[in-house]
């Protein structure tokens, strides 16, 4: 039978209802003008001088979305481009974003249009500014390497998911001197960008940048219902680890928590143990 | 003429005649769709998109929480396929729209001479090259085209001779790049680094016979009996060997941060594409 | 002010990177010649791999999903061709499928060439299923109806003409998974995969630190990481195979790579010492 739907495993279709409670909750908080917090995060903060540092030497500003098919971390990708190229803007930076995704292009095209519209400099538009260079993994990346290189570049964001291209981009960007900022949730490949770039940000850090930069309280909302629901998995772990050593893995609490057929076991556990029965 | 809602029977005649006139209607509702969007106000639009937006998120939210009947399956789930060869349908698109780019931007670059404009003849000529002989060869294929020594040959020069070697030859750099970038970036600066760096040369010994060869030399196990006490001198000396320590590192350290991380991603892609699906990120909409 | 000659470690701190990727070069290549191979010490994961395997019984239907190109033939060619000559050991019928277009014609040829040693009929045996291009939509299609998603094989005969999937409807009739592949496709088999279908994963070594996880949990029965993987399955197996060449050179790299980088912290504090001194 496959694992499709919500009645294979009910327990965590409840999990991702109550994550989805908690982001709305938050989002409804944050509107009515709740007061959230939301910590430093030192890569984000050197967005603003890394671009100062291109303006001063007038060498271009590169940005890749890696190779993110059009999705949620493509959107996210998009919409830090979106405030960077804003921040462009006001200086006349040249910038290039580069894409190995047809969709991405396509959907980038707008969004860095609207950017130049939104900071009042529709002139400074140049449809070649976004590119599709291959939907290939390794000519993507030969492109991007050789425009780096040509152009020498001075800043380098590169955001989103990532794959063996990342540290040819990287040690690129550092062969040219240019400062690079880079996130991504591709677990793997946070290394290389450790060890090649001079701020990453990793993990679920990337899907708060956007709230990091705009302070918008729909954004911020939503983080806090994102710590709130991580804090609930905390919690269920450890409540997990505790039982599963007093009552074994083979009980049906345990099996609800760690196995995909647990739901009907642990529902007929509960029900001999309130109602009784065979 | 239909084999469920969402698909029609195209073995039929009477199918094939509502396929038609089902692409035919669906073209002119396009085409009467633009001038209607283009004159709604710039709030109407949004209005419009986030109607859209939310009833095809819905459709996948309804058809994962919906009851199942028989067969695993519920009203919905035949709808799934069709929707998922329409987002593929779209990207092709959206691929032919990338290459128009592509090709626009270089030919300019060639007709107007500008800096470094060799580069694009050189893109503009590899690309009519490939294109050519694999159409070629997609028709010959299917016997549309003749099969000759000319389209061996070329196919085999520029996929097998060309292509495939400069992928390898790419990825190949990236030994090279890691070399030159873990000799910048392991430098022992803080005790963090140092730790870094540590454990980074035990995997890195670990992992590889050398390890096991080097632990033999040092005169500790390279293996313990099953009924073996885990404090007895043997499992100690047997746990402080290379192999079990980069082993115990990747599966008792590495495992539960990137579990953790993980975590956190998951949960921010779902609260990403809620707020997506309700219309509430105003990033890039 | 008279400027202080650079020292020797202040040039090693600032050596040219051509001169390291030289370096690195000259010991690939003298370790690719060399007939020096130290014997592996069997992973755990390899371990599971191999008895996952062994599990099997003759007749019974693995899926294998190839979906490497040239790029990492270094480590996932080894580790397809053991995984092959293994499956064949045991009698046991196999498909082939790709999601990534090179990898159909490698996986093919080197299936056709393997296929020959143990006397594998096409057809009967086994079969390549051919390119697909979504992953999920493949996978959710072939756990509804297998014969419908596939409809032909590599070679344009139609599902009902193969033998190797007579009665077959659904990819809960295939005992097993083999992801052979440098990128996220795993987390995919095992999201979308029908109940009780094992999933074994042959991942690139870069790759290979996303699955821990997976493998701790049991939703991953096995893995083979790399060409080091690749060569203490051959071991297993008794076979003689490229994952040893491949993973005695990479092995003598990272100890050039540690060398250096000693070298390098070395010259870092002698740096240092003699700018404060």
């Amino acid at each position: 039978m496959p694992y499709q739907h919500a009645q294979d495993n009910w327990f965590a279709a409840i999990i991702i209802a109550i994550i989805a409670l908690a982001v709305l909750i938050n989002i409804a908080r944050a509107k009515a003008g709740a007061q959230l917090y939301i910590r430093r995060i030192a890569g984000l903060d050197a967005i603003d001088e890394a671009i100062g540092r291109s303006t001063e030497m007038g060498r271009p500003v590169t940005m890749i979305p890696g190779l993110t098919a059009f999705g949620v971390a493509a959107v996210q990708a998009l919409t830090i481009f979106k405030y960077i190229t804003k921040q462009i803007a006001k200086f006349a930076t040249p910038m290039r974003l580069l894409t190995a995704d047809a969709t991405v292009y396509a959907v980038a095209q707008e969004a860095i249009q609207d950017a130049y519209n939104e900071a009042g400099r529709p002139d400074l538009y140049d449809p070649d500014s976004v590119r599709f260079l291959s939907d290939r993994q390794f000519a993507f990346a030969s492109g991007v390497a050789g425009l780096i290189q040509r152009e020498r570049v001075a800043a380098n964001f590169m955001f989103g998911e990532f794959y063996a291209e990342s540290l040819i981009f990287a040690e690129t960007g550092n062969i040219v001197g240019a400062i690079q900022i880079a996130g991504t949730v591709s677990f793997t490949q946070v290394p290389f960008f450790v060890a090649a770039c001079d701020y990453t940000i990793i993990g679920d850090e990337f899907y708060a940048t956007s709230a990091y930069l705009s302070r918008e309280p729909v954004l911020l909302g939503s983080m806090v219902g994102q710590d709130i629901a991580k804090f609930l998995f905390a919690c269920t772990v450890g409540v997990g680890a505790i039982a599963a050593t007093v009552l074994g893995t083979d009980h049906p609490f345990i099996k609800l928590l760690g196995q995909p057929g647990g739901w009907e076991p642990f529902v007929e556990f509960v029900s001999k143990t309130l109602f009784g029965g065979k | 003429m239909w084999r469920s809602v969402w698909q029609v029977d195209t073995s039929t005649t009477a199918g094939i005649i509502a396929m038609v006139l089902i692409v035919l209607g669906a073209f002119l509702l396009m085409l009467g769709l633009i001038p209607l969007l283009q004159a709604l106000p710039p709030r109407g639009r949004r209005v419009l998109i986030a109607l859209i937006t939310f009833f095809a998120g819905a459709f996948f939210a309804a058809e994962f929480f919906l009851p199942l009947t028989k067969d695993n399956e519920n009203w919905l789930t035949p709808g799934v396929q069709p929707a998922q060869n329409v987002l593929q349908i779209i990207g092709s698109l959206a691929l032919g729209l990338g290459t128009y780019g592509l090709i626009r931007l270089h030919l300019r670059n060639v007709v107007q001479r500008r800096a470094q404009w060799g580069y694009s003849v050189v893109l503009l000529i590899s690309f009519l090259t490939m294109a050519f002989f694999s159409i070629w060869n997609t028709l010959a294929a299917k016997n549309l085209l003749p099969k000759n020594s000319v389209l061996v040959r070329g196919f085999e020069i520029l996929f097998d001779y060309t292509l495939v070697q400069l992928d390898a030859a790419m990825f190949s750099i990236i030994a090279f790049y890691i070399y030159s970038a873990a000799y910048r970036a392991f430098r022992v600066r803080s005790i963090e680094a140092g730790i870094l760096m540590f454990t980074a040369m035990i995997i890195m010994i670990g992992i590889m016979p050398l390890g096991a060869a080097i632990s033999s030399w040092m005169g500790l196990p390279s293996e313990v009996p099953k009924d073996a006490h885990p404090f007895s001198l043997e499992s100690i000396l047997y746990a402080l060997s290379l192999p079990e320590i980069a082993n115990w590192i990747l599966i008792k350290l590495n495992a539960p941060v990137q579990r953790a991380i993980e975590f956190g991603v998951g949960i921010g892609g779902l609260a990403m594409a809620i707020r997506l699906w309700l219309s509430l990120e105003r990033g890039i909409t | 002010m008279q400027t202080r000659q650079p020292a020797v470690w202040d040039r090693m701190l600032a050596i040219d990177r051509r001169i390291l990727y030289l370096l690195l070069f000259v010991n690939i290549v003298v370790f690719l010649l060399l007939p020096v191979q130290l014997k592996a010490v069997i992973s755990p994961p390899a371990r599971k791999f191999y008895n996952a395997i062994e599990k099997l019984q003759t007749g019974d239907l693995v899926m294998v999903s190839s979906n490497w190109s040239a790029s990492t033939i270094a480590e996932n060619k080894p580790q397809l061709e053991a995984v092959l000559h293994h499956l064949m050991r045991k009698k046991v019928r196999f498909t082939i499928m790709s999601v990534e277009a090179q990898a159909r014609d490698l996986s093919y040829r080197i299936a056709q060439r393997i296929a020959k040693e143990y006397g594998y009929e096409y057809g009967k045996d086994w079969a390549h299923l051919g390119f697909y291009v979504n992953l999920i939509v493949a996978i959710k299609g072939m756990t509804t109806d297998l014969p419908a998603t596939v409809k032909q094989d590599v070679e344009g005969t139609p599902v009902s003409q193969l033998e190797v999937l007579k009665g077959v409807r659904t990819l809960a009739d295939y005992k097993m998974v083999i992801d052979v592949t440098p990128s996220g496709t795993m987390p995919l088999w095992v999201s979308y995969r029908p109940k009780g279908l094992i999933v074994l994963f042959c991942p690139t070594s870069v790759m290979a630190a996303e699955a821990y996880t997976f493998l701790d949990s049991g939703q991953v029965e096995g893995m083979l990481t790399g060409a080091k993987g690749a060569q203490e399955y051959e071991q297993l197996l008794k076979i003689k195979g490229q994952g040893a060449i491949f993973a005695n050179c990479i092995q003598f790299s990272h100890v050039l790579i540690i060398l250096t980088i000693l070298l390098g912290n070395i010259a870092m504090f002698l740096s240092r010492h003699a700018r404060e001194g």
